[in-house]
């Protein structure tokens, strides 16, 4: 159960039966939009070994990008979505250059005072993002003949869009890039004693999150029509955290699941109770105690146990066995 | 003379970013442990000032009793939950204390109520004073006074006594702790509980500059961050400049520019971690 | 020297007002077996480091294989031809054997592993040396395992597997039998030995048997200076490094 292709099955099913358990089709379309931005924390998290707080940043620049974009000019849907990628993969790598020239925690402490210093930019020029209001009125163009004003239409454009960033991840994380990045997730020093320049590596991946990151966050922005501050807060970077976490580091599809569990058991338990996130505290205590492995790890043992334990490390996928330890 | 008055203001300010960064670093210094709960003992503190000074305590009462409660519920918290995950990846540390402090900033909501309050300086120190050509509170005097005490002791504490020397014998290693006869467990307690303690103190003297909100916990933390990522992890005397630099700059700025007096900060930061990327007094 | 690969000339490091190494004229001649060997706190890692790009000289040059190294970073030697294992091992621990190897040999050209669209299995030029290092080092039959699993005297083979799989031209070892048991030292004796046909070995080492078996150059390093430099018979019949390790230890057997 770890070769890609079935991975990506999973991920096609997940887009294919949304539409049928989810009402709304807002919040179907949010859980595929938040399933990219965790999949490019996945990245970095379970990848590369990066905690970055600061993947809100990203999300929230695509979110103004492509907000920008399609208010002050006429450029069609596709471009704009591209330009946000380029935003987000740009000062991914200005930010992940600058941070990753502190390790372990301070590194974490730096991204999350640099999503901070990005919050404020957007809370302080107003003019431009609109500040505490968000910027707001961001017209929904359709691409070509294909209208986009429904939100069930606006699904199905946004799930194509998933499936093929979560292909493309994939495909990056087999590679042999991917695979040095997990190189150093594992052991950095061995990585760069063997002759891996560490920090270009980390950078490249950092560009490749923010890209992935910036064009969720465009997405999210074109969802509701505008492009709140919210979009580029501190709370956005620990969400984002809290989907890639819950549902397992290392594993793509597991983002996907920690996405969908985050967003529609929020949904379910704010809507019952304001004070849900008493709730999500203590689960994220008990993940940290006793779930380490996220959703993903639960269901692969929930696996191991049906089926007697009978796969070895043969069974896992090629050149990497053995299963995340913390 | 603005200047000034934001000056003092700045360093009241910055004497409460050290109060709370200096118990950040201590906490990371002796457990390896970043407490991204941090902000929310400051929260605690605030609003157990705010609710014992409304059930009539006085305020000395109060901001003592404040910084104990919150000391007490980091030693419990410390005890029951991070001493099983203190050997994992610093990830869960991470997860596990972002729980925690979303569990305490509901619960205060659910306490005392989503909206914010302002909370009455003590009655001995509502006056103002004139301090040269310009009049200036005297609680805000009371707290650049106060948390100097509070620092020089807070030296004494770390350089001066058995626990320091242990605290820092510690933080280069925990066998070493063990070696020279401490129990190790109960000086993480300690330590723990004196760091999360200080934020609680931080968060009680700022309630009545501030008022009291659920959501002051995560700013604080961030700036709490900022002024270690300035001063250096694990340094007292860079806690202290950067607690200072901060809150100076902050102040100073709004003045000079109103809406980018946050921003200011940050932009601090980005500067010192260009030139520096270890603070200006870190530690390699 | 003529046909020196490497050479160092008044290396100096120091760490803050700690002087660690001083004055370190080393000449390792190409395809010969040179071993580094002093008491603790000699210098001998300190040197390994500074070889290796780790620490940054504070005085002297290194040069290898007629270029200057001196300012070169870790990453960039290994493009040189210059590889290193670990004293404490240092693997990828839930990456497969094979794999470890494979990633070691791309490490020489590691900017071809930015293709992020060629998967990591169709990287055939490291997979077939990573092949051929397994077998040398008879590795093979556990090649698809993780190299968490294996024993300690096959992850101390993988470790200097690890340094081979980069073509160098020089491979530093420090301490290869570190922890081992005595058949596993004999194993990797040979091993080192074997290295010597193909590859100029600098390696640091406690244990006196291997060092006066094999080394072609013995290098003694006291109080962060070298002593003395000969031929292993030299040293061990040199009243100098006699003092120095008190005696005991020039008989060989386990340090």
């Amino acid at each position: 159960m770890d070769r890609p292709i079935f991975h990506f099955a999973l991920a096609a099913l997940v887009a294919l039966l949304l539409p049928f358990f989810i009402r709304s089709g807002t919040l179907a379309t949010e859980v595929l939009v938040f399933a990219i931005a965790a999949a490019g924390c996945n990245l970095l998290l379970g990848y590369t070994g990066l905690l970055s707080f600061g993947q809100g940043i990203f999300f929230g620049l695509g979110s103004y990008t492509l907000g920008l974009a399609l208010i002050h000019t006429t450029l069609p849907l596709l471009p704009t979505l591209v330009l946000a990628m380029i935003v987000g993969s740009v000062v991914a790598i200005v930010i992940g250059a600058l941070s990753i020239r502190r390790q372990g925690v301070y590194f974490v402490m730096l991204t999350l005072a640099f999503a901070q210093l990005f919050y404020f930019l957007a809370y302080t020029f107003s003019d431009i993002t609109g500040g505490d209001n968000g910027l707001i009125g961001i017209p929904r163009r359709g691409i070509g003949p294909l209208a986009l004003n429904s939100s069930w239409s606006y699904y199905g454009f946004v799930a194509v869009i998933f499936l093929i960033s979560f292909a493309a991840l994939q495909r990056i994380a087999t590679s042999t890039f991917g695979r040095t990045l997990l190189a150093i997730r594992y052991n950095g020093e061995r990585a760069q004693a063997i002759g891996f320049p560490v920090r270009a590596f980390k950078i490249a991946a950092f560009a490749v999150s923010g890209a992935v990151t910036g064009l969720a966050g465009a997405l999210h922005a074109l969802l509701i029509g505008i492009a709140p501050l919210s979009d580029i807060d501190y709370h956005m970077s620990e969400s984002l955290l809290v989907m890639t976490i819950i549902g397992g580091t290392g594993n793509l599809f597991g983002s996907v699941l920690g996405a969908a569990f985050y967003l529609i058991v929020s949904d379910t338990l704010s809507a019952i109770w304001p004070r849900w996130l008493l709730l999500l505290g203590a689960l994220l205590i008990v993940l940290a105690l006793f779930i380490q492995k996220g959703i993903w790890g639960l269901i692969e043992s929930g696996v191991g146990i049906v089926r007697g334990r009978r796969g070895g490390p043969d069974a896992m996928a090629p050149g990497v066995s053995g299963s995340e330890r913390p | 003379m603005i200047y000034l008055f934001q000056l003092m203001n700045g360093i009241g300010l910055g004497m409460l970013y050290f109060l709370l960064a200096v118990g950040l670093s201590v906490i990371f210094g002796l457990l390896h442990f970043v407490n991204f709960a941090h902000g929310a003992f400051y929260l605690l503190g605030a609003y157990l000032c705010y609710a014992l000074l409304q059930y009539g305590v006085g305020f000395w009462g109060a901001l003592v009793l404040a910084a104990i409660i919150v000391a007490a519920i980091a030693a419990v918290v410390e005890t029951g939950l991070l001493k099983r995950i203190y050997r994992l990846d610093h990830m869960y540390h991470i997860v596990a204390t972002i729980g925690l402090a979303l569990m305490i900033q509901e619960i205060v909501i659910i306490v005392w109520g989503p909206v914010g309050s302002s909370v009455p300086a003590p009655k001995a120190l509502t006056g103002a004073i004139m301090l040269g050509h310009f009049i200036y509170p005297e609680y805000r005097l009371f707290v650049i006074g106060f948390t100097a005490v509070l620092a020089a002791i807070l030296w004494w504490v770390l350089e001066g006594t058995r626990l320091g020397a242990v605290v820092r014998a510690g933080s280069e290693s925990t066998d070493m702790v063990s070696l020279l006869g401490y129990d190790i467990n109960r000086i993480n307690t300690a330590v723990f509980a004196l760091g999360a303690g200080l934020a609680g103190l931080a968060g009680a003297l700022a309630a009545p500059i501030r008022g009291v909100d659920p959501f002051m916990g995560v700013e604080a933390l961030a700036v709490a961050f900022v002024v270690v990522v300035i001063g250096g992890m694990g340094s007292y005397t860079g806690a202290l400049i950067a607690g200072l630099l901060v809150g100076i700059v902050q102040s100073l700025m709004t003045t000079l520019w109103p809406a980018g007096a946050s921003l200011a900060i940050y932009i601090a930061m980005v500067l010192v971690v260009l030139v520096m990327p270890r603070g200006l007094l870190g530690r390699a | 020297m003529k046909g020196a690969l490497l050479s160092t000339d008044g290396l100096g490091v120091r760490y803050g007002s700690f002087t660690a190494l001083s004055e370190v004229s080393l000449s390792i001649g190409a395809n010969t077996i040179h071993s580094v060997i002093g008491p603790n706190g000699a210098g001998k890692t300190t040197l390994f480091h500074a070889l290796t790009g780790r620490v940054r000289p504070s005085a002297g040059r290194i040069d290898f294989n007629g270029h200057d190294i001196t300012a070169l970073t870790d990453d960039r030697r290994v493009r040189r031809g210059l590889a290193r294992s670990f004293q404490v091992t240092s693997l990828f621990h839930r990456l497969s054997v094979r794999e470890n190897l494979r990633l070691a040999a791309q490490g020489r050209t590691p900017w071809q592993a930015l293709k992020m669209w060629q998967p990591a299995e169709r990287n055939q030029d490291a997979t077939a040396i990573a092949d051929s290092i397994l077998e040398r080092l008879e590795l093979t039959r556990v090649a698809g395992r993780s190299a968490e699993e294996l024993s300690h005297g096959q992850q101390r083979r993988l470790e200097v597997g690890m340094a081979m799989a980069s073509r160098p031209l020089l491979i530093l070892l420090d301490e290869p039998t570190s922890g081992m048991g005595i058949d596993d030292i004999a194993t990797m004796k040979r091993l080192i030995a074997d290295l010597g046909r193909d590859h100029t070995v600098l390696f640091i080492e406690h244990n006196m048997g291997i060092v006066m078996d094999i080394s072609d150059r013995v290098t003694v390093m006291q109080s962060g200076r070298k002593l003395v430099e000969g031929a292993p018979g030299e040293i061990r019949d040199n009243p100098e490094v006699r003092r120095a390790y008190l005696g005991s230890m020039m008989t060989g057997g386990r340090a």
